[in-house]
C-alpha cells in the first residue's frame, strides 16, 4: 500500500474514534494537542489493527507522540509482513 | 461506645507465592517472583506470555464431592483463605459469635472463568444452553456467601468492588464495624481469578501488561504482571484478643478513603495522597512512626511516579528514611485480591521484623526516587506500615498497621 494510503486510513480512523473532522488532523499534529488521551490512543491502535490487520506491539504503541509517528510505525509494520518478518505478526515472543 | 482497638489474630494466603501464609510469605520474604509461563489457557493467543498464577491447583483438595462445582476459581480462593485465616486465629464459633460476625470480601471482576465458559458455549460452541450454575458462580459476592456458609455466619456480610482497591476497602469497612463494636469478630480481605482467556485478552487491548516481568518503579519497566489468589485476616477486638490469649500479628490502626475525580484509567498524585493522610490521621499516627510502605507498585508508567509523588507530598524530607516496596514484583497485581494479599504480607512484615524487597529491580525511574528495598529484604522493626490501594477510576485506600502492642 502506498504512504498516502495508509496516511490517509490512519487519518480516517482517528477522526471516526476521536469524533473530530478529518481536515482538522494533519500529520505533524500531535496527539496531545488533538485531545488523545491514553484511552483513545488504546482504542485508535485497536481499530488500527482491525482495518490493517496488523498487530502493533506494546513497546511500539508507547513511543506514539504525533500523527505521522502513527503513519511510519504501521507502514514499518505493513513492510514487515510483507518481508515475512515476525515484527507486528499476532503473537509476541516469549521473554 | 468508645471506640475500640482492633487486632489482627489470624491470616491466611494463597497466591502464586504459596498456597498458605508460611509457603508464600517464606518466598515473599527472600525476594522470590514466582512469575512463570501462563498454563491456564493457551497464551499463545495472547501478546503476553507471563502471570503470577496459583500453580497445581486442585480444587478437590480442598472441596468435598461436588462442591467445587459451585464455586468459581475467585470464590474458591476466598473460602480456602478464610479457612487458614480462622483456623490460625484458633476460633471457636458459638451461637452467639456466629450472630456478631461480619465477612466483607473485596473482587474486581467476579466469576471470570465461569462466565468466559458460558461464552464459549454459546457463541463459539453454538450450544443452546449454558450451564446451570453460571448465575451463582459468576456474582461478585460469592466468595463472601460460601465463606459463610463454611462457619455458619449471620452476621452483616457483603463484596466491596472497587477494582483494583476492592480488598483494602472491604478489609477498611470490616475494621470500621469492629471499631466501632457493631460486631465482634470480621473475616475479611479479598480474592481475584482473572486467567481467562476473555479477560487477558481485554488485559492486553489495554496495553498495560508487561511482556517480560514486573519491575515496579525501574526505568525499565514495562507493565504489570496479572497475579490471583486470595489473603484473608480475622479482626477482633484487641482487649477481647487479650482475653482469650490470642497470638496477635499486629493492630488495624486506620484506614484513609479518597477519590481522584480525574480519569478513569490515569492517576493524580493529589487522590493517593488524600487518602494516605486520612488514614494516617485515622490511626492517629505521626508521619515519623511510619517506617515501611507496602506500595500499590504496579509498575505501569502512570502509578509508579505518581504514587512516589503522593509519597513525598505527604511525608516530605522524612520520605527518604521510609522503606517502600512493591510487592506484586513477587506474587502479580491480584487486582480485587491485591489489598488483601499486601495486607497479610504488611502484617508479616510487622510481626517478623522484615522488610519485603521490591524483586526484579535493575535500576531506578529518575521520577522514583524513594528507598524501594530493591531485591534482598531487610531487617527491621517498624512502629507501624502502610498499605497503599490505588484503582482505575482513582477510588484510593489506604490502611495503616501497628506492630503488636
Amino acid at each position: 500500500m502506498p504512504d498516502s494510503a495508509v496516511e490517509e486510513k490512519v487519518i480516517a480512523t482517528l477522526a471516526s474514534v476521536k469524533r473530530i473532522p478529518v481536515e482538522q488532523i494533519k500529520l505533524d499534529s500531535s496527539l496531545l494537542d488533538l485531545g488523545v488521551d491514553s484511552l483513545d490512543t488504546f482504542t485508535l491502535l485497536f481499530e488500527l489493527e482491525s482495518k490493517f490487520n496488523i498487530s502493533i506491539p506494546d513497546d511500539e504503541a508507547r513511543t506514539i507522540r504525533t500523527v505521522s509517528d502513527i503513519v511510519a510505525g504501521v507502514q514499518r509494520i505493513l513492510d514487515a509482513n510483507k518481508d515475512g518478518s515476525t515484527l507486528g505478526s499476532t503473537t509476541a515472543p516469549a521473554s | 461506645m468508645a471506640d475500640r482497638r482492633v487486632a489482627i489474630t489470624g491470616v491466611g494466603i494463597i497466591c502464586a507465592a504459596g498456597a498458605n501464609v508460611a509457603e508464600a510469605w517464606g518466598s515473599i520474604q527472600q525476594g522470590v517472583a514466582s512469575i512463570g509461563p501462563i498454563t491456564s489457557v493457551d497464551s499463545s493467543l495472547i501478546r503476553f506470555q507471563n502471570g503470577a498464577e496459583v500453580r497445581n491447583y486442585d480444587p478437590s483438595q480442598y472441596f468435598e464431592g461436588s462442591r467445587a462445582d459451585h464455586l468459581d476459581r475467585f470464590a474458591q480462593f476466598a473460602v480456602i483463605a478464610a479457612r487458614e485465616a480462622v483456623a490460625d486465629a484458633g476460633i471457636y464459633f458459638t451461637p452467639t459469635l456466629q450472630e456478631n460476625t461480619a465477612v466483607v470480601c473485596g473482587n474486581g471482576g467476579g466469576g471470570q472463568i465461569t462466565q468466559d465458559s458460558g461464552y464459549i458455549d454459546l457463541y463459539q460452541r453454538a450450544r443452546s444452553r449454558v450451564h446451570p450454575l453460571i448465575v451463582p458462580r459468576t456474582m461478585a459476592s460469592g466468595g463472601v456467601s460460601h465463606v459463610t456458609m463454611e462457619f455458619g455466619i449471620h452476621g452483616p456480610s457483603y463484596a466491596v468492588s472497587t477494582a483494583c482497591s476492592s480488598s483494602n476497602h472491604a478489609i477498611g469497612q470490616a475494621f470500621q464495624m469492629v471499631r466501632r463494636g457493631e460486631v465482634d469478630l470480621a473475616i475479611t480481605g479479598g480474592s481475584e481469578a482473572p486467567f481467562a482467556m476473555g479477560c487477558l485478552k481485554a488485559w492486553e487491548a489495554m496495553r498495560v501488561i508487561a511482556p517480560d516481568t514486573c519491575r515496579p518503579f525501574c526505568v525499565d519497566r514495562r507493565g504489570m504482571i496479572l497475579g490471583e489468589g486470595a489473603g484473608m485476616m480475622v479482626l477482633e477486638p484487641l482487649e477481647a484478643a487479650r482475653a482469650r490469649g490470642a497470638k496477635i500479628y499486629a493492630e488495624l490502626a486506620g484506614f484513609g478513603m479518597s477519590a481522584d475525580a480525574h480519569h478513569i484509567t490515569q492517576p493524580t498524585v493529589e487522590g493517593p495522597a488524600r487518602a494516605i493522610r486520612r488514614a494516617l490521621a485515622d490511626a492517629n499516627l505521626a508521619t515519623e512512626q511510619i517506617s515501611y510502605i507496602n506500595a500499590h507498585g504496579t509498575a505501569t508508567p502512570g502509578n509508579d511516579p505518581a504514587e512516589t509523588a503522593a509519597i513525598r507530598e505527604v511525608f516530605g524530607p522524612r520520605a527518604d528514611r521510609l522503606g517502600v516496596s512493591s510487592t506484586k514484583s513477587m506474587h502479580g497485581h491480584a487486582l480485587g485480591a491485591a489489598g488483601s494479599i499486601e495486607a497479610v504480607v504488611t502484617i508479616m512484615s510487622l510481626h517478623d521484623g522484615i522488610l519485603p524487597p521490591t524483586a526484579n529491580f535493575t535500576k531506578a525511574d529518575p521520577a522514583c526516587d524513594l528507598d524501594y528495598i530493591p531485591n534482598a529484604p531487610r531487617k527491621s522493626r517498624p512502629e507501624a506500615a502502610l498499605s497503599n490501594s490505588f484503582a482505575f477510576g482513582g477510588l484510593n485506600a489506604v490502611l495503616a498497621f501497628r506492630a503488636a502492642p
